[in-house]
Formats: C-alpha cells, sequence, structure tokens
C-alpha cells in the first residue's frame, strides 16, 4: 500500500501535459535514475505484508519461446501418440491453431508471447490482462484450494502460493483444445501447469514452467522462458482479434 | 479493509469439495445465517472513499436490447439518419450487430450484459473485468488526462474521478462501429462521450448512470441507468464467443 501511496502523491504532483498521449504518459511511482530514465535495476517492490509486488506492465523479455517452448534443447517426453500429433502440426505449418480462429491462448503460450499484459496484484488475488485479444487471468492467492471438478477452459483455474520470495502458480482445469505453443505442443484435460514468478529487480521477472500432464508426457519437464521486462511509460492497447480472415487461407502440407 | 478481508481469509475453513463457482466470497459482511448482508453499507477504501470492488449482475437486461428502453419515443433525441440507420438494422433483423459476430458490446452496453463482471479498484486505477465478451476495461483514476488524439477503439479510453460518493468516468476514442443496443441498432459515432457515474448504494447494490453524449448522431445528451446487485459467493468465467460462433453464417436479413 505504501508504494500505492506514493504513486498518488506522485501522481498528484505531477502536472499532466495537456499533449499527453495514451502511450507516452509517464507511468507514476517508479524509481528513477538521475536521468529521469526508469532505474530497472532497483528492489523489486513489496506488498504492504512483505511479499513481492508484481504489480506493472511487462513484456516477454525475448518472445522466441513462443513457437517452442522447449526451444533451449529441453527434450520433451512425449507419448507416441502425442509426439505424432506434434509432429503432424508442425508438418502443417502449425495449421489448425486455435489463434487462426481467433480463439484465445493459454497460460503457457501466453507466457511466452511478445505482447505487454499488466500485473495487478491485490492481497488475495493476481490478476493479469493482456494486450492480446483484451483477455484476462485471475489467479487466485487467497489460499482457496484449486477446484475439482469444473469446466475445462483454455485458461484453466488458479492458485497461486509464495514459496519465498516466488510465486508459485498452480493451474489446472484446461480443456484439451489448446495448444501449448505456436508449434503445437499438445496439451489433454490431465495438464497441470506450474508457473514460478520470481521479480529478480525492479525491471525483470524470472519465469520457469512446468508442464506435468500425464495424458500427453511421461513426465513432468521444466523449461525458463525469457521471463518478462518492465514496461515503463507506456500503455496496453486495444487489441482485438476481428480480423479472422486468416483460417481459409491455411494451407498445410 | 484489506486487513479485515485478510483476517477473514484466514479465519474460513476452506472445504476441500470447493468448486469454482461457489467458493465463499471472503470479506463481506454477512448476516446471522451465514448470507451476505446485502444492505450492509458500501465499503470504504483506504482514502474514505468508497470502494467498488465486487463481482455485480444486472437487475435487468433491457438496455443492451434497446438503450432507449426508458425514454419516450419523443423524448429520444435521436437525428434523423440515426434513425433511419436504426430502423433498417431492425428490419434487417440486427444482422450485423457486432455482438452477433464475437466483437464487443462496447461501453455502455458492456454493463448491460447478462453475464456478470468484476470491479477491481485500486488506488489510480479500476479495472473492470468482464465475462461478457471476455474482455476487460482500464479506467485510469490517476489525474492523468484524456488523450487528445486516441486512436480509435472498441472500448475508447476511460478516466475517472470521485464527485463525492460517485465515480465519474469519461470515455472517449470510440470508432464509429459499434452499436449501442442489440434489438434496436442504434448507432453512435466517433465524436461519442460517454460519461459514466458508479454509485455503490450499499454492499448490495451498485448504480451506474450513463450519459451518452455523440453530437453527430444525437440532438443532445441523453441519460440511462442500469441497476446491479452484488453477486457474493461466484465468479467470472472464461467466455471465448469464437469457438462456437456458428451463427454468422446462418443470421439471414431481409
Amino acid at each position: 500500500m505504501k508504494a500505492h501511496t506514493v504513486m498518488i502523491a506522485i501522481a498528484l504532483a505531477a502536472s499532466a501535459p495537456a499533449f499527453s498521449q495514451w502511450l507516452r504518459y509517464p507511468t507514476p511511482g517508479i524509481p528513477r535514475t538521475a536521468d529521469g530514465k526508469p532505474n530497472l535495476s532497483a528492489p523489486a517492490p513489496k506488498m504492504p505484508d512483505g511479499k513481492p509486488d508484481l504489480s506493472g506492465i511487462w513484456v516477454a523479455a525475448d518472445g522466441k519461446y513462443l513457437p517452442n517452448l522447449a526451444l533451449d534443447g529441453v527434450e520433451v517426453p512425449f507419448l507416441p501418440w502425442a509426439a505424432a500429433l506434434y509432429k503432424e502440426r508442425q508438418a502443417n505449418h502449425g495449421m489448425g491453431r486455435p489463434s487462426e480462429r481467433c480463439l484465445t491462448h493459454g497460460v503457457t503460450d501466453f507466457d511466452a508471447l511478445g505482447t505487454p499484459r499488466r500485473f495487478i496484484q491485490t492481497p488475495g488475488m493476481l490478476v493479469i490482462i493482456f494486450e492480446a485479444y483484451n483477455h484476462w487471468r485471475q489467479i487466485f492467492l487467497d489460499g482457496r484450494p484449486l477446484p475439482q471438478t469444473i469446466q475445462p477452459v483454455y485458461m484453466g483455474y488458479s492458485v497461486g502460493k509464495w514459496d519465498g520470495d516466488t510465486l508459485v502458480v498452480d493451474t489446472t482445469g484446461f480443456n484439451d483444445r489448446g495448444w501449448l505453443d505456436d508449434g503445437g505442443h499438445p496439451q489433454t484435460e490431465q495438464l497441470h501447469v506450474t508457473e514460478r514468478f520470481r521479480r529478480r529487480n525492479f525491471g525483470h521477472i524470472d519465469l520457469q514452467l512446468t508442464i506435468d500432464d500425464p495424458g500427453a508426457y511421461a513426465k513432468p519437464w521444466t523449461v525458463n522462458l525469457s521471463g518478462f521486462n518492465f514496461f515503463a511509460d507506456q500503455e496496453l492497447m486495444e487489441s482485438i482479434c476481428e480480423n479472422e480472415k486468416d483460417v481459409q487461407h491455411m494451407v498445410g502440407k | 479493509m484489506m486487513k479485515r478481508i485478510l483476517v477473514a481469509m484466514i479465519a474460513i475453513c476452506v472445504p476441500l469439495s470447493a468448486q469454482w463457482l461457489n467458493y465463499p466470497t471472503p470479506g463481506i459482511p454477512r448476516l446471522a445465517n451465514g448470507k451476505p448482508n446485502l444492505e450492509a453499507p458500501a465499503p470504504k477504501t483506504a482514502d474514505g472513499k468508497p470502494d467498488l470492488s465486487g463481482l455485480y449482475d444486472i437487475d435487468n437486461g433491457r438496455l443492451f436490447q434497446d438503450i432507449a428502453a426508458d425514454i419516450k419515443p419523443q423524448d429520444f433525441p435521436i437525428q434523423p439518419w440515426a434513425a433511419a440507420l436504426a430502423k433498417q438494422r431492425e428490419e434487417d433483423m440486427r444482422k450485423g450487430d457486432p455482438y452477433s459476430h464475437c466483437l464487443p458490446p462496447i461501453v455502455p452496453r458492456i454493463n448491460s450484459g447478462n453475464r456478470p463482471f468484476k470491479i477491481l479498484q485500486l488506488p489510480g486505477l479500476v479495472a473492470i473485468l468482464y465475462e461478457t465478451g471476455y474482455l476487460f476495461r482500464q479506467i485510469f483514476t490517476d489525474g492523468r488526462p484524456l488523450p487528445k488524439d486516441p486512436q480509435p477503439a472498441w472500448m475508447g479510453y476511460s478516466v475517472g474521478k470521485w464527485e463525492g460518493d460517485t465515480l465519474v468516468v469519461d470515455t472517449i476514442g470510440f470508432q464509429d462501429r459499434g452499436w449501442l443496443d442489440g434489438n434496436k441498432g442504434h448507432p453512435h459515432t466517433d465524436a461519442m462521450h460517454v460519461t459514466e457515474r458508479f454509485r455503490r448504494v450499499n454492499l448490495g447494490h451498485l448504480e451506474i448512470q450513463s450519459t451518452i453524449d455523440d453530437p453527430k448522431a444525437y440532438t443532445k445528451p441523453f441519460t440511462v441507468t442500469q441497476k446491479l446487485h452484488l453477486l457474493a459467493d461466484s465468479e467470472i468465467l472464461e467466455n471465448i464467443c469464437n469457438e462456437n460462433e456458428k451463427d454468422a453464417a446462418h443470421l439471414v436479413g431481409k
């Protein structure tokens, strides 16, 4: 809360320029160096309870993991059917990917996607609002358990808890129609994703993913994604997937 | 408020059988029988302003289909060209309603959708997560001005400020393809300026009074009121419209 109070004080003190544009409004309340630039190596801010505050606008430090979460040579322990499906999707240049029909991303491909997203952290919840699709995601931090029987969805159902300074988010309740990445790593309704978010300093969040899906993989596999860089003095834009003209032009092998 | 939520959370014994949709909302005042006390006073944030945070559902969805439902026809200040366009859309059995094509219901229509939405009130920002359309909205309350030349958007750009106990939200920057309602197809233009006045009457009730000022389509501003109630012990769900978007191929006009 202290950070928020400071934020308000600065917002009130800053005389808002009449020409300010949507995307160029200075992010209030962030540490800056003497030359006015955001001090990205400052310590991570804290919530009143001493836990790290992940709030802010973030972009993937590197978008290279979107086509393939296992880019760094991680061996993916495919079950045979999943290996065959992945091979087919690769041979088909990714045809059939949900996004070609303006369907949403899921947890793992949103984590790899290069477009900005805002984390809003409150004592009981972390909300992520994504520029892509204008979609949102809720991660409950209030101690509730993962639900048992639920309607499977693309984004799953998420709860998080703190392991030291790392926020560990468990998500289940996925449908089997999402793709783990644009390359087409398959998933089943047994998918359980564990994300470990660690705000290393003001400017960066490290992110590790563990994919545990006994329906598609022989054992859990873990990847370190690029994480996120703080996106200062910027805002999210509206991005409605309304130009759904891809699907008729997709060609396979 | 936050402290109270934390204390209440710790006190609640979490049932193992919890479902996504019926987890008890932590931190709200309850009656002796455990039901939410909807007539309790509206909660406040640390700075003394009403806290709008919560999950809400509409009392009545008529404005979603007809924004002029509560206005006498002779008092509805629609310009002739806009009335003619609305008539044509209605005769065409609202085939072109963007919402039928999985595009966003705009502001303020989205506040009248028949799926709940969640308001998150933070210092400097109010965010609304809508189940309708699976969309979010940001309302900046940190004193920034409206942008001068915003890129036109479905949902526009919103800033808010408090007038007493009412959050007054100004939104501009609309493109002109949205419909103000479904059955009537009332149009708007890129000149539209929407002013929404959010007032939390008590814990259980929220009113949004919306004034539409669009001099290119209406001869003067007009105002409508959406009443909502708190949806306790429930949640919003993922709602992917395009997944089942099989309507468009079957829509017929006149």
